[in-house]
């Protein structure tokens, strides 16, 4: 398995991997989607709360804002010495006093104090309620890691997609007779594809993107298409995958973990499949 | 009431966005640009900010009194 990655920003990503099969690609793809830990707000203690909305809704908005997390100085609740009690190595608290005392108040994300400055709330502008002259806000929360199958607000990843990486070969001989019009924007064999990805140039037709091609084959089906001139195809056993994260993590890391989590569960399935052998063999 | 935090679909923030939404708007910048600035690419997103009714502020007139 390679891995190449083509775009990156801090939320974004794109990148190929070659020499796996479509089973392991869907796989990777869904372990990067739900069983990548990720930082969110399963608690909330509430002390005071006189705001127009009630403590649940506020738990439940408290809950889905995205914490930056922290994985290498975090373990999953179930997976800690405490058992699941909460510690400081699977367990942050989070504490917001806010009062309106003059007039009236929002209340952001700015203002949610957190025991572990690594772990914070993604942006500073996610509006949690407002408040009319006079009431009072008191909680103390607590988040910890969990896996985006248990619930959507511990998913790291926003999206992730993969297709086939396309291969397209154009055949110049074939195009021959074809009357090009020395114009690219009215031209059928240029306006037929949808992504826009051939183009001529000096009396060739060229591929101008790669990347952009979805696979749909109209270029080959075409009506002014001559016959043979343009072949699309998916190169076996690679894939071009999309990344998009919540903001907790960089894509970067929400690969490398997926793919860690990968291995791992391919290990231990392994492992148990070794063991049934050996019983059966020692029955048999 | 408020913005939602995240978009239903696929859990992208969208709640810091509520106020720089609001802010482009009143200046008259076409949708296309208004989404481009705000980072939202998928429709699911962008549905929620065009389709969000804000009505915390008339709940706030009757606050509740403990």
């Amino acid at each position: 398995m390679k891995v190449n990655i083509l775009t990156r920003t801090d939320k974004r990503m794109s990148f190929v991997v070659d020499g796996i099969d479509v089973e392991t690609a869907n796989a990777l793809r869904r372990i990067m989607l739900t069983e990548v830990p990720a930082m969110a707000i399963h608690e909330v203690l509430f002390i005071e709360n006189s705001t127009p909305l009630y403590d649940e809704i506020i738990a439940h908005r408290l809950g889905l804002i995205p914490l930056t997390s922290d994985l290498d100085s975090y373990v999953l609740s179930e997976q800690c010495k405490c058992e699941g009690a909460g510690c400081e190595r699977c367990q942050v608290g989070i504490q917001c006093s806010v009062a309106a005392k003059d007039a009236n108040r929002n209340v952001y994300t700015s203002d949610l104090v957190s025991l572990d400055p690594k772990i914070r709330p993604v942006s500073d502008k996610i509006m949690i309620t407002k408040m009319s002259k006079g009431s009072k806000l008191l909680f103390e929360a607590y988040a910890r890691l969990g896996l985006g199958k248990d619930h959507a607000k511990y998913q790291a990843a926003t999206k992730a997609t993969y297709k086939y990486y396309p291969e397209i070969t154009i055949n110049q001989a074939a195009l021959k007779d074809y009357e090009y019009k020395g114009d690219n924007e009215n031209d059928p064999l240029v306006t037929m594809c949808p992504r826009n990805v051939l183009k001529w140039e000096k009396n060739e037709l060229v591929v101008t993107d790669l990347m952009r091609c979805n696979l749909c084959g109209t270029c080959m089906r075409g009506l002014e298409t001559p016959k043979g001139a343009v072949v699309v195809k998916a190169v076996p056993g690679k894939f071009i995958f999309f990344l998009e994260s919540s903001g907790s993590m960089p894509p970067d890391r929400i690969m490398r973990e997926g793919i860690k989590i990968f291995q791992e569960k391919v290990g231990r399935f392994g492992d148990l499949v070794k063991e049934l052998i050996e019983k059966q063999g020692r029955a048999g | 009431m408020l913005i939602p935090i995240r978009c239903f679909t696929c859990g992208t923030l969208v709640a810091d966005k509520w106020d720089e939404y609001l802010k482009l708007k009143e200046q008259d910048t076409p949708p296309e640009e208004i989404f481009k600035r705000l980072d939202l690419e998928r429709f699911c997103c962008r549905r929620m900010l065009i389709a969000h009714v804000d009505l915390i502020d008339d709940v706030l007139k009757f606050s509740r009194q403990q």
